[in-house]
């Protein structure tokens, strides 16, 4: 009777669950494992050949370009996703324990940037932050000196990425902390815990994996980003993204473009393997029943 | 609540961090809607005031065009996520098989692919696999996928402290599967599953680097903007997007009306 019982949960959870297994394994895992293979082939005049080669890999490399926008993609997604942290956490904080009953407007409230197109409001920005833009005008009406670091700089691309993702971030930590039960930080209160020590013992571990994702939404794109540093970022502040994206474009290298979307997905993995090993599905409460 | 003046300061710096974040965020909105009404939108200062890119706006079909598509493709590709997220969550929360943590990975998955990569790697696909040309349903299907992601990630946080003993109660007085999930499961999920419809509809209505290429010349809103850039953003494009914010602002009033009132909770509980 029992091992029916089980059987028939089996097959509820296939039911449910397989559709959309199949259509991810179908419209995502099987793209990706097609520019895995692709990265190995050669590209000529806009045609593919499917020559294995490890061609694509030693240019990338090799020539110190790759390597350099790489490098300064890493170190902005890592400053972005740092700062975009340190702002989330308390705004976060602050919906899910004061929000009340408007807290889910709040939270919708930080999206809803998104339903104007990315290029509008990075467009807007670049008004609002470049060289004649609204505050280095201010500064200059008033006799100040403008701000250089705001103009067609890796910092001003860097403002707009964490414009553009932070919103994620929020929503994730707000997620978490909705489920996250504020009667244990009373708990901590009466027995003496301080302030701080309540956070670091209880809510910061209980809400990890709220913020581990938090932060993987930002870096991922942060790292891939094209467009903020081709607005904001000025002539040298080409990202790896943009040069990837290229090489579908105009360049029409779709070889060496695969081996650079492989070598963006090695970097991003590595990242998100190295913090989800920090996270214990168990302790975040996700086996629920047992609560 | 009240609490000392140590909480009173804590709270009080955070709501300003809120407050300050909300600024910033819409700062650009803000600049587009009073660019949209003016006569010069690249540099529109001093102010000089015309409705010319609505009238403009209102006799262009191109936009027309590249707004239909736009809904489509999110409405297309939010109807599969919800349906894909909303499935797929429920399986996870409900039923603590061997295998499921799997089935969890293979649905946060697109979460750590970039979309750019998304866009690339479907594009190669289509082409040089399936030999398909850019069409809105390969560009939906694309984004869908992102979306399901994310709408996953809604329903899991929203319903991971939901008694599923409810369901198996009304089973056992009798209710088919189906009536069960009508009448139990659904008026208290439908929360969860709009908010994955809305991240999910936002995230295609929006997306350029997915669809940029997957449509090939099909025009939606974020790729018009994208190619109305060689000549300079036109003014059209922003009345549009004032537009669009003027229709997501009463939403926001008919949601806060709600909300006050306490007509409609949207997953809220008395504590």
């Amino acid at each position: 009777m029992k091992g029916r019982f089980l059987d028939r949960k089996a097959v509820r959870f296939a039911l449910l669950s397989m559709p959309g297994v199949i259509f991810l394994l179908v419209f995502v895992l099987i793209p990706i494992l097609t520019i895995l293979v692709f990265s190995f082939w050669r590209t000529e005049s806009y045609e593919l050949y499917a020559d294995w080669n490890l061609e694509n890999y030693r240019v990338i490399l090799t020539q110190r370009t790759y390597l350099v926008f790489l490098g300064r993609s890493l170190l902005t997604a890592t400053l972005v996703t740092l700062a975009s942290l340190i702002v989330s956490c308390p705004v976060a904080y602050f919906i899910a324990k004061h929000g009340g009953r408007y807290r889910l407007l709040l939270v919708v409230a930080l999206a809803a940037p998104f339903f104007t197109g990315i290029i509008l409001r990075v467009a807007a920005l670049q008004t609002i932050l470049g060289p004649i833009g609204l505050i280095n005008m201010a500064l200059i009406n008033l006799g100040f000196e403008p701000i250089r670091a705001f103009m067609y700089t890796k910092v001003a691309a860097g403002i707009g990425t964490a414009y553009l993702y932070l919103p994620f971030m929020v929503t994730a930590i707000y997620l978490s902390l909705v489920n996250f039960n504020f009667e244990l930080l009373e708990v901590a209160k009466v027995n003496g815990a301080r302030p701080w020590r309540a956070f670091v013992e209880i809510t910061w571990p209980l809400n990890w994996i709220g913020t581990v994702i938090g932060v993987a939404l930002v870096f991922i794109p942060s790292l891939a980003e094209s467009i903020t540093p081709r607005f904001l970022g000025g002539p040298d502040g080409a990202s790896f993204g943009m040069i990837l994206g290229n090489q579908f474009g105009t360049t029409g290298t779709w070889a060496l473009g695969s081996a650079m979307g492989v070598l963006l997905f090695a970097v991003s993995f590595s990242v998100i393997l190295i913090l989800f090993r920090t996270v214990s599905l168990r302790r975040s409460g996700f086996t629920g029943a047992s609560d | 609540m009240g609490g000392g003046l140590q909480e009173r300061a804590t709270k009080l710096w955070m709501g300003a961090l809120l407050i300050f974040l909300y600024l910033f965020l819409y700062a650009p909105i803000g600049y587009i809607i009073y660019a949209s009404f003016s006569v010069n939108v690249v540099w529109p200062f001093p102010p000089e005031f015309t409705h010319a890119a609505y009238a403009k706006l209102a006799n262009s079909s191109d936009y027309k065009q590249a707004f239909g598509n736009s809904v489509y493709l999110a409405l297309g590709s939010a109807m599969l996520a919800t349906l894909f997220a909303t499935a797929g969550g429920m399986a996870v929360l409900k039923y603590p098989v061997k295998g499921r943590v799997l089935v969890l990975l293979v649905y946060v998955s697109p979460l750590f692919i970039a979309e750019l990569l998304v866009g690339i790697s479907s594009l190669i696909f289509n082409k040089q696999v399936l030999g398909l040309p850019g069409n809105l349903g390969s560009a939906a299907l694309a984004n869908a996928a992102h979306g399901t992601a994310f709408g996953f990630l809604i329903v899991l946080a929203q319903l991971v402290r939901y008694d599923w003993r409810l369901d198996d109660a009304a089973m056992v007085f009798g209710a088919t599967p189906w009536r069960c999930f009508r009448e139990v499961t659904l008026p208290n999920i439908w929360p969860a599953m709009l908010g994955a419809f809305l991240i999910s509809f936002l995230l295609a209505f929006n997306d350029l680097e997915i669809s940029y290429y997957n449509l090939g010349a099909i025009p939606t809103l974020p790729t018009v903007a994208w190619g109305s850039l060689r000549y300079g953003l036109k003014p059209e494009l922003f009345a549009l997007a004032a537009l669009v914010n003027g229709l997501v602002f009463v939403v926001f009033v008919i949601m806060y009306l709600l909300m006050r009132t306490g007509l409609v909770r949207f997953g809220y509980r008395e504590e």
